[in-house]
């Protein structure tokens, strides 16, 4: 009799264990089909997107299936609704100091300013490298390390750079406070309804990735949050 | 006193109700994290839509894998000045270019025209293949260098700007050859897409009319 429970118990156990792995399966399926369903969604058209791994850590930019580019993050941090997931629209993108483009005005005053005579003594060789010249343009360089993306389904992501975090002992205690005091408080009074708080902080490795995708991330930009 | 005591008090009863309040709002914080990613056993697929499950995503592999562009294509990266040469999935050649400078320039006087010099991103073809291409001069070039506007086309004219070959994509935009090849790597052009000589060699032997090419 004991003899038999015991057989009962263990092939009870057995069975257990064989089926947690499936229902891995079914889930790590069920995940993939939904995937595949937002980005073939997108896809299908001939616009840029992007897939924000966060599982994967990743983020990558995307057209017609085939990836673009591929940042991977550093870090992350998040605060409130987790359910975010799914497609999205880049509705603003904002930044402290947003890069401005050179307005040129033929004839204006300033062209018209007279340049200076030439000093043969003080004066400067050409550089050699190409990127030692100082250009009237709009480069990657020129690009913020420090920005945030708002997204339909509410979501706000703060992209940075390792290197842009705060600065000082003021800006270090002001991104602590808004981080670890205003944030959950602001989770906790709003954190139901359409305000619901879903505030996501990639951080990415160097400052050109953090460029690159306030280069490449214009509004309007569909994606994928996987 | 009493007084400074009651204060002291009062001090204290706020504190750690701010205390108790940041810590409830820490414990909501953690529970929503705790719900994410969705457990293990996610949205349930019963036993028997499995097949169907498993054929759905294999379908849309296919359809995916599908869409992938085929054959050769240029792919152009704005921000890095770089222009890939690429062969299904496979990179030909790397070649440094440049850009479009983002600058803006606007007409002085009565017509105000204003031009964005912007590389145009997205997916395109390549509409044209010329060897030994000419400029034909825009207003814009004309009124970047204070000069007047021509009205005979054949003043608007200027051979050997372009290098020996250009691609057209549309809408006058070209992937073609440069006199300022110490700038390739920067953003400096007005729109078109500036590659080096031995590349757009490269380039324009190997891609056909057709052709697409992914700006971005």
């Amino acid at each position: 009799m004991i003899k038999k429970a015991l057989l009962t118990v263990l092939t009870a156990a057995v069975l257990a264990a064989a089926a947690a792995p499936a229902t891995a399966e079914k889930a790590s399926l069920a995940k993939r089909q939904s995937s595949l369903n937002s980005e073939y969604a997108l896809a299908k058209d001939p616009g840029f997107y992007f897939v924000l791994d966060v599982l994967g850590r990743k983020l990558e930019l995307r057209v017609r299936g085939m990836v673009l580019r591929s940042w991977p993050l550093q870090s992350m941090r998040f605060w409130g609704q987790p359910d975010f997931s799914g497609n999205v629209e880049l509705v603003r993108k904002t930044t402290l100091k947003a890069p401005q483009r050179i307005v040129i005005k033929p004839g204006s005053e300033e062209e018209a300013e007279p340049a200076p005579a030439a000093q043969p003594a003080q004066a400067k060789a050409a550089p050699t490298d190409p990127a030692e010249y100082d250009l009237e343009a709009l480069e990657l360089k020129d690009m913020p390390k420090r920005f945030s993306l708002d997204f339909d389904n509410g979501l706000h992501v703060t992209v940075r750079s390792k290197a842009a975090g705060s600065t000082g002992m003021i800006g270090s205690l002001k991104d602590a406070w808004r981080w670890y005091v205003a944030l959950p408080l602001r989770n906790l009074f709003d954190g139901k309804g359409d305000k619901a708080l879903s505030e996501l902080e990639l951080i990415f490795d160097g400052d050109k990735d953090a460029q690159a995708i306030y280069w490449h991330f214009f509004d309007g930009i569909k994606g994928v949050i996987l | 006193m009493s007084v400074q005591r009651i204060l002291i008090a009062v001090a204290a009863l706020l504190y750690l109700g701010f205390l108790a309040v940041l810590g409830g709002a820490y414990y909501v914080g953690l529970k929503q994290a705790a719900a994410w990613p969705p457990k293990e056993a996610g949205p349930g697929i019963p036993d028997k839509d499995r097949p169907k499950v498993e054929r759905n995503v294999q379908q849309l592999e296919r359809r995916m894998a599908g869409l992938l562009p085929k054959g050769v294509y240029i792919v152009i990266d704005t921000a890095e000045n770089r222009l890939y040469l690429k062969n299904g999935q496979d990179v030909i050649r790397t070649a440094v270019v440049s850009c479009g400078s983002g600058v803006v320039l606007e007409e002085p006087g009565g017509k105000k025209r204003s031009w964005v010099f912007d590389t145009p991103r997205g997916e395109f073809v390549v509409k044209s293949k010329i060897t030994n291409p000419y400029w034909v001069k825009p207003d814009w070039a004309f009124i970047e260098e204070g000069e007047d506007i021509p009205r005979d086309v054949e003043d608007r004219i200027e051979s050997g700007t372009l290098g020996d070959y250009a691609l057209g994509f549309g809408e006058g935009f070209f992937i073609h050859g440069t006199l300022y090849t110490r700038l390739l790597g920067r953003n400096v052009t007005h729109g078109c897409v500036r590659v080096g000589d031995e590349d757009l060699k490269a380039v324009f032997k190997a891609v056909p009319i057709g052709a697409k090419i992914y700006i971005y």
